[in-house]
């Protein structure tokens, strides 16, 4: 088993011309180089936009891309170094709420607020998302909560799972899908209704 | 919807799917748009489980992503054009490795005539040449001579040389070819003129 052969396999039909592979690609990473952002820039929705502009240089230098590091290492890069830019270039611009900052700092966490609040039934949808997610995590059985959570937040491959959990690769494969299942399936309903509110909201 | 292709893509998502089956995945998930959801919502469930504070479970990132990709072209048209270039390349290869072997023969020759004698030179130190020492010995007509010191070697290309040019002389330009031919036919006249043979040598020597 190769390490990140499935990115690569994505990236070389991105490479090919298959824009949606790397739709593929955005969707898995987009949670995680937000995060990575974040430790840049507070605001969730500035964050946003500069994750969109490091997956725009990551696709428009694919090209170059020879798989010599992970997909993600190589984005990593790019999504720090455009972060930094934007840091940079932000602090060089003038900010008009800098006296709003200096005189008052609560409108100043207002304006951040606010700019996290442009969708209000987004913030109330994510809130669904992770109290359903929870839940359904909590609802499974013993074994699929420990090979999913030992994946998910441990990082451990399959192999090393096996070994914690003492049972066979293929067991492992076995539990994640099943506990994925799971909380997709709880999820989908969340979805479902949730963009059905959020038209209520609107 | 077949639960084997799921449990595949949701191997996938963490890397421990085989390569070949990765390939084949890959197509489909670029193209299915009810995989990609699943994809999509399995980033979610990582994200929650990490509890990736401050990030949006619904943001619309990829959807932007998306909209700002389809006014780009696709790669393969940035990568066409190289590939196009390349191919002369492949083609001069040959060439300039054959012109380099001609500039490597070339300044070989040039460096050979510059070795070769003048017109009218001895080619040959003569072993006993007037004003040279003679050891006198006692009684004796065995004689030695110390030569004097010698202002620079002189080099005659060599038939194995000569004959080598010639056979390989497909490879090397017709001007070259000659040049390096004339100096050694030079070469060969003079020698011929100036050579002593060794009776001769010891007879001046006693």
């Amino acid at each position: 088993m190769s390490a990140d052969a499935s990115d690569l396999s994505l990236v070389r039909r991105v490479q090919r011309g298959d824009k949606g592979a790397f739709d593929a690609l955005v969707l898995k990473y987009q949670h995680k180089l937000v995060k990575l952002v974040m430790r840049y820039v507070r605001n969730p929705a500035e964050a946003e936009d500069i994750a969109q502009e490091a997956f725009i240089k990551a696709y428009r230098a694919l090209p170059q891309f020879r798989g010599d590091s992970a997909f993600y290492t190589w984005l990593y890069r790019i999504a720090i170094n455009t972060a930094k830019n934007a840091v940079v270039s932000r602090d060089r611009s003038p900010v008009e709420y800098d006296l709003d900052r200096n005189n008052n700092d609560e409108s100043y966490d207002m304006q951040g607020r606010m700019k996290d609040s442009e969708t209000p039934e987004g913030l109330v949808l994510t809130d669904e998302i992770r109290s359903t997610v929870n839940a359904a995590i909590d609802a499974l059985p013993e074994d699929l909560r420990t090979a999913i959570v030992l994946r998910e937040l441990e990082g451990l491959s399959y192999e090393e799972i096996a070994a914690a959990m003492d049972c066979p690769v293929g067991t492992v494969r076995s539990r994640i899908f099943r506990a994925r299942e799971a909380i997709d399936r709880r999820l989908r309903e969340v979805f479902e209704g949730g963009l059905g509110r959020a038209e209520e909201l609107g | 919807m077949n639960e084997e292709l799921d449990s595949q893509l949701s191997a996938m998502f963490d890397d421990e799917l085989l390569p070949a089956e990765c390939e084949l995945l890959a197509r489909r998930l670029s193209r299915d748009e009810y995989l990609k959801a699943r994809w999509g919502r399995y980033a979610i469930v990582g994200a929650v489980i990490r509890a990736e504070r401050g990030v949006r479970l619904n943001a619309p990132l990829a959807g932007r992503v998306n909209a700002v990709l389809l006014a780009e072209p696709a790669l393969a048209a940035h990568t066409a054009p190289r590939d196009r270039s390349r191919a002369p390349l492949r083609w001069w290869r040959p060439l300039a490795g054959a012109a380099v072997a001609a500039g490597v023969a070339t300044v070989s020759i040039l460096w050979l005539r510059t070795q070769a004698p003048l017109p009218g030179a001895p080619l040959v130190t003569q072993l006993a040449a007037p004003g040279q020492t003679t050891l006198p010995t006692a009684g004796q007509g065995d004689s030695y001579v110390v030569p004097r010191p010698r202002p620079a070697a002189v080099m005659v290309p060599s038939t194995e040389l000569a004959n080598y040019v010639v056979a390989h002389s497909v490879f090397s330009s017709p001007v070259a070819r000659r040049n390096l031919l004339s100096a050694f036919m030079t070469s060969e006249s003079a020698t011929a003129g100036t050579e002593e043979p060794q009776s001769d040598v010891k007879a001046i020597a006693q």
